[in-house]
């Protein structure tokens, strides 16, 4: 006779609520497991179709603030398609830029959630004062720590000039070296191996089958990374930008953070390198577009991995029909291979492993 | 107790060739589905693909599997005449594939069973447009509260002002009005 | 003094998690001055006397929330993080969303911001703090406080409470028109119009100030927005446009700016323009200048 054991909905480990009913064995392994999702669910495909396209360009960004550049960006990309809108170059290097930001302070602040979650004090202090740069540096750059209001139909809403670049390239400086040894300690920390090798398992054929993206996909030793495989944007017209980062095959939820760390690492590589040589020009096209009647599937590589759009609309203000789907929406299926069979103590830290987005994926 | 860590095989790209993949479906389906082909200005490829009777995406489904392709989600909508289109948004090796079909009885056939990651997006498709997936392995709601009832997406006017012919937000806006007015 | 040690626990009602992101990085990052207020996290909500609630209130939510709150015992404080759970914020009116969460619970502070900045949240759990320290006490509650932690600086750059240069603004509503949230309301009183940003329903996204195209409204870097749910629905800002008499047929109406005429007017010099015609008699005067 196994014991239940319920999660949630609203627990201090839980950045975001959802509710876990598990059964466990003596042993405290988990023999079932049923997770029950909505709470998070605000309605949000019926919000975008009665707000005008300028509204929707804010709305996208509050589906999740964490990966809040990328909703808008693909949004545009996807009106832009529809629109047959060019954009300038400078205008896709500057959503880059501000797209590898969000990167890196995303899988950042999972980093410390991970070492928050194995009580590795000291760890998780360092990890969240690194982030911090990056914080600081959307906060004085774009004015808010977490949505940087960033996208527009034909271009960006911000501008770098010389004193703003070398402000950044100053921060990343700084934060470059940190992040570096961060991942040397994560790597080698005697507690963060205990807790995270051989953890939360998912095997390769089994990820396959799942369908599951970003850098879960590349803790088990699959890259689909879209910024590679379907490039969009800089990536594609720049291919020496896209990252150069190799799976993982650990597996287990040490694998996925380290696949992060290598994510970060590259995030920073590519800014670096977009701001030695940002393209000169305009921001953004002066001429509004109108939006004829069309539809258009898009997507790009949010932090935690594929980030799809479909738009269809109707030559109106309003779209007609949105619809999105994040990566989290297909990990989080993986999320009951990877707890079955594992100790209910490490249900939060296998839960963590695959940096859910619950708002994303409820919307 | 630590588990034995097996050695994983790498994942090695299956070699899609889209025409070859077009083409079988061309030969199955004959006149059964229309398909238009998308590049978009970073030279990204997508098929779009278009099925006259709904029961095909079966073999689209066994088609996609065996080239290893995933389904990334599917998008319901429903038209102005009361039935509901469905696309399909597959990827196979980077490519999209969005297949549509119409569905005119508030039901379709559920590709789960064959393609696993379809799993969640039939699910949403039968809470928010009431359609259901025949054959889907699951029967609850997924993200929809049992206060609210099924097909919510299917009406035009948000559901708010439909209930109570005001929003919340016009509730609220009379409030700020009157502590201005009291000063 | 009778003091109580103040325990906090955090309840998720569907928040993008932007506030809790950012409310975690208060907690734990020193330069927020978090650790100052002594808060312990309280691992069960019957523990705790200090809530603190994200999120415009979900459907699923509700019940549970509803549930949770039963478990607290007096007294206790309640602290609303970010604009969705004072007003539910840009989620408002989805079929989904049965906030805010004043329905629910009474609150005693309400932090705006979209997320609030970690000096606003710490700001505002240490007003929740001392509250709660006169609760205990009995004694009477504050509904005006001053800022309680000293030495945050925001950048020029922080997009903060929203402001009116009243002289520009032409009352062409299109702040009112991209505003996600609601938050912007123009209306018609006598000869004047009455500007209203409503900063507890803006989620400082900055699109008004993008897109408005006299350059009229703006983000100030103030964000002080830790306030008592006395100041609700009045924590506003309020600013009146002038209407003028038209030269030729007396009627009121707003004048265009200088900038906008420059922008409508490519090829002509505006300063020949006569500047006090209204949009009716000026489309006469044009008319008989270009073709009678």
């Amino acid at each position: 006779m196994g014991k239940t054991i319920k999660i949630g909905p609203f627990h201090p480990e839980l950045e975001e609520s959802v509710y876990f009913k598990l059964v466990a064995d003596k042993n405290s392994i988990v023999q079932e497991v049923e997770i029950v999702n909505g709470f998070i669910h605000r309605g949000m495909e019926s919000l975008v179709t009665n707000r005008n396209f300028m509204q929707n360009l804010i709305l996208t960004e509050r589906v999740c603030s964490l990966c809040s550049n990328n909703h808008p960006f693909t949004f545009v990309m996807a009106v832009e398609k529809i629109a047959n809108i060019k954009v300038p170059s400078r205008a896709e290097a500057l959503r880059v830029v501000a797209d590898e930001i969000k990167r890196a302070a995303s899988n950042l602040f999972n980093l410390a959630m991970l070492s928050h979650l194995t009580h590795s004090y000291e760890l998780m202090k360092d990890t969240l004062e690194t982030r911090e740069y990056l914080q600081d540096l959307k906060e004085t750059i774009w004015g808010n720590r977490m949505d940087m209001s960033v996208n527009l139909f034909t271009g960006v809403k911000y501008d770098l000039d010389a004193k703003k670049v070398v402000h950044i390239l100053e921060k990343l400086n700084l934060a470059i070296p940190k992040i570096k040894e961060l991942q040397k300690r994560f790597e080698n920390d005697e507690i963060i191996k205990q807790r995270c090798v051989g953890v939360g398992i998912l095997p390769t054929e089994k990820a396959l089958e799942i369908g599951v993206t970003g850098p879960v996909a590349r803790g088990s030793g699959i890259n689909n990374d879209v910024r590679v495989k379907a490039p969009y944007s800089l990536y594609a017209l720049r291919p020496e930008l896209q990252p150069r980062t190799k799976p993982r095959n650990g597996c287990d939820v040490l694998s996925r953070a380290m696949a992060r760390f290598d994510d970060i690492i590259e995030a920073v590589r590519i800014i670096k390198d977009l701001l030695s040589d940002l393209p000169r020009g305009k921001t953004y096209l002066e001429k509004r577009p109108h939006i004829p009647e069309g539809e258009a599937v898009v997507r790009t590589e949010a932090p935690r991995g594929e980030l799809i759009y479909y738009l269809k609309t109707d030559g109106s203000q309003k779209p007609i029909r949105m619809r999105w789907k994040v990566p989290t929406y297909t990990n989080w299926e993986a999320l009951k291979v990877m707890i079955l069979g594992d100790k209910v103590e490490n249900v939060t830290i296998i839960l963590n492993s695959i940096d859910p987005c619950i708002s994303c994926t409820e919307r | 107790m630590p588990r034995v860590q097996k050695k994983r095989k790498f994942y090695k790209d299956v070699f899609v060739n889209t025409s070859k993949f077009i083409k079988i479906l061309r030969e199955t389906l004959g006149e059964q589905c229309s398909i238009k082909e998308d590049k978009d200005s970073y030279g990204n490829h997508s098929i779009w693909m278009k099925l006259k009777v709904k029961e095909s995406i079966n073999v689209v489904a066994n088609s996609i599997k065996s080239f290893k392709g995933r389904c990334i989600v599917a998008t319901a909508y429903k038209n102005r005449d009361g039935s509901h289109t469905i696309i399909y948004h597959f990827d196979i090796n980077g490519t999209i594939l969005n297949v549509e079909i119409k569905t005119n009885d508030n039901m379709f056939f559920s590709i789960t069973p064959i393609i696993p990651s379809a799993n969640w997006a039939e699910r949403e498709i039968r809470e928010m447009y009431g359609v259901e997936p025949i054959g889907h392995p699951n029967t609850d709601r997924l993200f929809l509260d049992y206060s609210i009832a099924k097909g919510v997406l299917n009406e035009f006017i948000p559901l708010s002002k439909l209930q109570r012919g005001v929003s919340k937000t016009d509730i609220m806006w009379k409030k700020v009005e009157e502590d201005i007015n009291n000063g | 003094m009778n003091k109580l040690k103040p325990k906090l626990f955090r309840i998720n009602t569907g928040s993008c998690n932007g506030c809790d992101v950012e409310f975690l990085a208060t907690a734990l990052v020193d330069k927020f001055q978090f650790h100052k207020l002594e808060v312990e996290i309280a691992e069960e909500i019957s523990q705790a006397n200090l809530l603190v609630i994200t999120g415009p209130l979900t459907a699923r939510s509700e019940p549970f929330l509803k549930s949770y709150i039963n478990k607290l015992s007096e007294p206790y404080v309640v602290v609303g993080i970010g604009t969705c759970s004072i007003t539910s914020g840009i989620f408002r009116d989805s079929y989904a969303i049965n906030g805010p969460t004043d329905k629910v619970i009474d609150v005693d502070i309400n932090i705006s911001g979209c997320p609030p900045r970690p000096q606003s949240i710490a700001e505002g759990i240490a007003k929740g703090v001392a509250i709660l320290n006169q609760k205990v006490q009995n004694v009477n509650i504050s509904k005006q406080m001053d800022t309680i932690l000293q030495g945050f600086e925001a950048p020029k750059s922080f997009r903060g409470k929203i402001n009116l240069h009243a002289n520009l603004c032409t009352a062409c509503r299109t702040c009112e028109t991209v505003c996600p949230s609601g938050a912007i309301n123009i209306t018609k009183i006598g000869d004047k119009y009455e500007h209203k940003v409503w900063h507890n329903t803006c989620c400082f996204c900055g699109n008004c100030v993008f897109f408005c195209p006299t350059g009229a409204i703006y983000n100030t870097n103030d964000f002080d927005t830790a306030k008592h749910q006395d100041e609700k629905y009045s924590d506003t800002n309020i600013s009146y446009i002038k209407t003028d008499n038209c030269s030729s047929c007396n009627k009121r109406y707003k004048k265009p700016t200088t900038g906008l005429l420059k922008k409508a007017y490519i090829n002509d010099d505006i300063n020949k323009l006569n500047n006090n015609l209204c949009p009716e008699c000026r489309k006469k005067e044009n008319f008989t200048r270009m073709y009678l």
